[in-house]
């Protein structure tokens, strides 16, 4: 036998018992050739080519699940921001385009489909400007359509009309979704230092440099690091836990490597990454937190939770980078607050607070994930929050994210139930104190030196 | 003027007769699925209508070429064979119960060992499939054997544990 019985009853472990799976294949769809001077021939367009494209990526990850019996979770699709091939048609109104995208999606069964999107880190164009005033009518009205925006960037800086507008855009995408406990605000990211291969939703989009298509694959495997670490025991040092996580990213993005490969063989296109991400759900045992508290703290957002968040990340990136041809993505750890049972139970316990979580986000590998906040938040504060998160990205030349969802009725300590992947959040406590002042003042916050590289 | 489309609904409608697609016509993957249930001919040119493979752009065949070259884990010559485990209660019966399925479908076994770690049995069998056969379908019977308060069956390719297991 080529492998001992350990190797393979460990692999068994892990996927039978440890949750490890592919969480995501996401094949990239360039646009850009949709545009056209008429809205509703650019949203054909964009229909037609969204299932062209996409029509055998299901058929195809399921064949390659049955084939290699890896699971694969989910399917979905990631295309060019659509503020970028609206122009030619002067049209201020883009939800229909949503809709195509909607419709697409649901016609080739993918569940979620990134791209409704815009860059505007330096400053608006037209067709940005219409695609903000549609992102609350696109999530109230689509179903699978994730938006997302890039508001600053190490060389740019932070774009702080961009971030005061977007504040709006997320208390009307609440009002809009108030039934469903602002459930659209879930499917809405902003960005400082987007990244233009990330297959995971909100966020997935294909940036300029990309290929007409290209496949992505994004791994997970918090159950697996997690019950490594529990085997290893609290009395090993910190080397011997750092150690035990790379070597179990490394066999997490094995999979992802074997997978993307396999894919993009089978559906004829280019293979672009795999994003080393541990991506937590709120499954039992699927949880980032619960790896922070096996690695040494009490609770998630006791201190000490930044030091061992930064430990995993960083040992995450070393197993996977040798792992796999091309990483790329966000590639950390996630740490989405709502699907992650253990960081609702730190929230619950009044371990983690948002100013924690805000501190985490400097070594995470995204930023403010599925954070509730009361549905009353004024716009300044919620300004005042992602600034803050953008800061850290730029400063820190990371990408750093803010899905924030205020929730509608709901105040601090209440919790909201959205269900699915997106989990139960406890609605957190952003302070009493506010920034209007910041909010009113607009202009940007200039590139910090660390941008300066040439 | 060609129709755009052709979608579930336009094959619902057209009832029994075939069904003309033009050159430029998108047929979406529900309105294939709703023809071949209701057995609709798509037909185009006066043959049969089959779906062209998108063109995936400039860098897809290149990529394709270059995809082999990609080293693969080293591995002997087992390429192909797949890994059924049986973990669960000790009793009697249950090797002939999966190798039952396994001579059915036509596969060999090329190795197998079985112990007992604490008061559970963990079988492992190498398997070579028989070319052509199905390996969905066996592992969908496999995966049936056994059940919670039994033993659990699993079965995976080798190719995932070599890329797991080794560089």
């Amino acid at each position: 036998m080529s492998f001992t019985e350990r190797e393979i009853l460990e692999t068994i472990r892990m996927v039978a018992l440890e949750t490890l799976d592919i969480r995501t294949t996401t094949l990239g769809i360039n646009l850009l050739d949709c545009a056209d001077p008429d809205l509703e021939t650019t949203c054909e367009k964009v229909y037609a080519k969204v299932v062209q494209q996409g029509a055998e990526l299901v058929n195809v990850a399921d064949s390659i699940s049955a084939d290699y019996g890896v699971p694969i979770v989910n399917k979905r699709i990631a295309v060019t921001p659509i503020s970028w091939l609206v122009g030619p048609s002067g049209a201020r109104d883009l939800v229909p385009v949503a809709r195509a995208l909607d419709l697409a999606a649901k016609e080739v069964g993918v569940d979620f489909i990134g791209g409704f999107s815009a860059y505007v880190h330096k400053g608006f164009t037209r067709a940005d400007d219409a695609l903000f005033s549609s992102i609350p009518g696109a999530m109230a009205e689509t179903e699978r359509v994730c938006a997302s925006v890039s508001l600053g960037s190490t060389r740019a800086g932070i774009n702080m009309d961009a971030v005061a507008r977007f504040s709006e855009v997320i208390l009307e995408t609440a009002d809009r979704t108030a039934s469903t406990g602002g459930l659209g605000c879930a499917k809405l990211v902003a960005f400082c230092n987007a990244v233009e291969d990330n297959p995971f939703v909100a966020g997935a989009h294909i940036g300029p440099g990309e290929a007409e298509t290209v496949l992505n694959v994004g791994v997970s495997g918090p159950g697996v690091v997690r019950s490594a670490l529990e085997r290893l025991g609290p009395d090993v040092d910190l080397l011997a836990v750092a150690e035990t996580v790379k070597r179990t990213a490394f066999k997490v993005t094995r999979m992802g490597e074997l997978v993307g490969r396999e894919a993009a063989r089978r559906l004829g296109t280019t293979f672009g990454i795999v994003d080393v991400s541990l991506a937590p759900t709120p499954e039992i045992g699927d949880s980032v937190s619960d790896i922070l508290e096996a690695i040494g703290v009490d609770r998630t957002g006791a201190p000490g939770t930044i030091a061992v968040l930064a430990l995993l990340t960083d040992a995450v990136k070393k197993g996977g980078a040798m792992a796999s041809s091309a990483v790329g993505g966000l590639s950390g750890a996630f740490i989405p607050v709502s699907e992650d049972q253990g960081m609702i139970e730190a929230v619950a316990d009044g371990a983690l607070s948002l100013a924690t979580l805000t501190g985490m986000t400097s070594v995470c590998s995204v930023g403010l994930d599925m954070v509730a906040v009361p549905g009353d938040t004024p716009a300044n504060v919620l300004t005042g929050i992602i600034a803050d998160e953008m800061a850290i990205g730029m400063v820190n030349q990371k990408t750093t994210a803010a899905r924030l969802i205020p929730v509608p009725g709901k105040g601090p300590g209440e919790t909201v139930e959205w269900g699915g992947l997106l989990g139960t959040a406890i609605v957190q406590d952003p302070g009493s104190f506010g920034a209007d002042v910041l909010h009113r003042r607009g202009g940007r916050i200039p590139a910090p030196l660390q941008g300066y590289k040439n | 003027m060609p129709r755009r489309f052709l979608t579930a609904e336009d094959v619902r409608r057209a009832g029994a007769g075939p069904i003309e697609v033009g050159a430029q016509t998108v047929v979406t993957p529900h309105a294939r699925q709703v023809a071949e249930e209701l057995g609709v001919r798509l037909v185009t040119g006066g043959g049969d209508w089959v779906p062209a493979s998108p063109d995936r752009g400039p860098d897809a065949e290149g990529a394709q070429a270059s995809l082999p070259h990609l080293p693969e884990p080293e591995g002997d010559g087992e390429s192909g064979s797949v890994i059924v485990t049986a973990v669960g209660r000790n009793r009697p019966g249950v090797l002939a119960e999966v190798t039952q399925i396994l001579s059915e479908s036509g596969a060999s076994i090329a190795d197998i060992s079985q112990r007992m770690i604490e008061g559970y049995f963990h079988m492992v069998l190498v398997v070579n499939l028989s070319p052509g056969s199905d390996f969905a379908s066996i592992k969908e019977r496999l995966d049936c054997l056994g059940g919670p308060e039994d033993y659990a069956v699993n079965v995976m390719h080798e190719r995932a544990f070599r890329f797991m297991h080794r560089v």
